[in-house]
């Protein structure tokens, strides 16, 4: 795996890019202003407390929850190539049991989940200091609790990819469905809830597996239009995310268990 | 002996279609045992199933006395069609990692390398080898936990003569080194000379199951040829004649039990004839295997 070297391109290619997205909106929003200058209006870029602390960590931690799709695609490789190239068979001639596979997988996806709460740690910190007018070591720690909830969407996600790999087994194919899958769960939730149909089972779209994983850092940037937003981590969001997670890999396991490979 | 492999009613359903039927097997310590059949008799999914990645429909199989889990495959060396490797790994890095998942001394790689002659090659990428140097990284990886029994399926499908006689001696090695050796083929020759015993599977059925030395015992054919014109109608008043056939100008005297070539020659020299040409030949393997297959019918 470590070898591979699309592996190491993806890998590369997802930390270059969550890095200068997440540290770059200030340079963003200073371009904005500089535009809005030349139309002779003015806008204070302090204004807008992008990169302060306690904001920042919302703010930059939704951003980053984007580029998740590019890390699945690199888990969904990395199980479909084992199919593919029938290694995964070898590896239980050899003497693996299937647990131990799923498991080695699993933990792949936890150092990869990990890989990013740190990166993103790291930049939040290093620009938040940077731009944060008056720090405050309260402010500082306020949101950090979005980085448990960032580690969960990851690793939750990456664990609905290698799932889907388990039982597509084909990577073009599994990629396809991955990438539509938020679409086809909006589908299926905009036919179910009709609002005129049911309103009394609305509460019920909060379980579904992408929705929920979705629901784990909220989208703040409406509180900069003077909207209200959920500003901290909902409890059951986590719990439903969670038991996704587990769920996702006991299918994963309970596919590979009856499968002949 | 001890029993290394015992296989009770083994049963594999691929939907309607029945890969293996009913399958009794045993494979003791030290046999280098064939397994016969034509393709899609059924070898490979026996096999699939003693290792574990085919789920068998019923029937049970133990691996040294015991119910088989990933520790006991881990005691075995097997290959089951084409070699499988990482293609961007080297021979040697994939080696390390078939060490590590059976728990093997890493040290053990130089070794199998050098009875399948990789030593060369072994920094190169696998998807740069040739068909003969996979199917023998495949053996070093099948060797390299130093197993107590080996299991090859087709090693050597689809390799040249020179490749074919290399595996040949690599299996002729190991099987002198005393390991025992399961060695699943469609080419009767080989598992003539390299096996002690083998079984014959057609449609997921056993068809049959010995040493390979019995194959030549029982009837024996005999050809003769002498200057003599009468020859034919000697040789059918011989009381160990079975049927007579003429062929190029020798008789090909199939003999009844209990009847040798010798007993024939001294008929025929109390005859007064002597013959030009007397030899004993046993039955090959080829012979015996389509014998079997064809009583099925």
């Amino acid at each position: 795996m470590t070898s591979y070297r699309t592996f190491w391109v993806i890998c590369g290619l997802y930390f270059l890019t969550l890095g200068f997205t997440t540290a770059s909106g200030m340079e963003i929003l200073k371009w904005i202003a500089s535009k809005f200058e030349d139309f002779g209006s003015s806008l204070n870029v302090n204004r807008i407390p992008l990169y302060h602390f306690p904001d920042i960590w919302q703010n930059l931690i939704y951003i980053s929850g984007l580029f998740k799709l590019v890390l699945s695609v690199m888990v969904v490789i990395s199980i479909t190539n084992e199919y593919q190239y029938r290694t995964l068979r070898q590896n239980i001639i050899d003497g693996m049991s299937r647990l131990e596979f799923v498991l080695s997988k699993v933990l792949t996806n936890v150092l990869l989940s990990l890989m990013s709460v740190a990166m993103l740690l790291l930049i939040i910190i290093v620009t938040g200091l940077i731009y944060t007018p008056d720090l405050a070591f309260a402010d500082v720690i306020t949101g950090a609790e979005f980085l448990l909830a960032y580690f969960l969407e990851i690793f939750a996600f990456l664990s609905y990819a290698l799932m889907l790999g388990v039982f597509i087994q084909r990577s073009g194919l599994t990629i396809v469905v991955l990438m539509l899958s938020h679409m086809i769960e909006a589908i299926i939730k905009l036919n179910l809830f009709r609002e005129s149909l049911n309103p009394s089972i609305g509460w019920l779209k909060q379980f579904f597996p992408l929705e929920s994983i979705t629901n784990l850092v909220p989208l703040p940037f409406a509180r900069y239009a003077f909207q209200e937003i959920q500003d901290y981590v909902s409890i059951t969001a986590i719990v439903i995310a969670l038991t996704w997670a587990f769920l996702f890999n006991y299918f994963s396991y309970l596919k590979l268990k009856k499968a002949d490979i | 002996m001890e029993t290394v492999l015992s296989i009770n009613k083994l049963t594999k359903n691929f939907g309607k279609l029945c890969a293996v039927n009913q399958l009794d097997l045993e494979v003791k310590r030290g046999q280098v045992f064939g397994m016969l059949g034509p393709n899609g008799s059924g070898k490979t999914t026996t096999l699939g199933m003693l290792m574990g990645v085919t789920n068998p429909t019923s029937g049970s199989f133990t691996w040294f006395g015991e119910p088989a889990t990933h520790h006991t495959r881990k005691k075995i060396g097997a290959v089951l069609e084409h070699p499988i490797f990482y293609p961007y790994l080297s021979g040697q890095k994939n080696l390390e990692l078939n060490a590590m998942v059976k728990g093997a001394n890493s040290a053990n790689i130089e070794k199998v390398l050098d009875i399948v002659e990789l030593s060369d090659r072994k920094e190169d990428k696998y998807r740069t080898y040739s068909l003969g140097m996979k199917q023998r990284l495949a053996i070093a990886s099948a060797l390299v936990s130093d197993p107590i029994i080996l299991i090859l399926d087709e090693p050597t499908n689809g390799l040249d003569p020179m490749g074919i006689a290399e595996i040949r001696e690599i299996v002729k090695r190991i099987a002198a080194d005393g390991k025992t050796i399961i060695l699943a083929s469609h080419l009767l020759d080989e598992v003539q000379k390299v096996c002690t015993h083998f079984a014959v599977l057609r449609k997921g059925k056993l068809m049959h199951s010995g040493p390979v030395d019995d194959v030549g015992k029982g009837e024996e054919t005999v050809e003769v040829m002498a200057y003599h014109d009468d020859l034919g109608v000697l040789l059918q008043e011989f009381v160990g004649s079975g049927s007579i056939k003429k062929d190029n100008g020798i008789f090909q005297v199939m003999m009844k039990d209990g009847f040798h070539s010798q007993d024939l020659n001294k008929f025929l020299f109390e005859k007064g004839i002597i013959t030009s040409h007397l030899m004993t030949k046993k039955k090959s393997l080829e012979k015996k295997f389509l014998e079997i297959l064809f009583e099925a019918h």
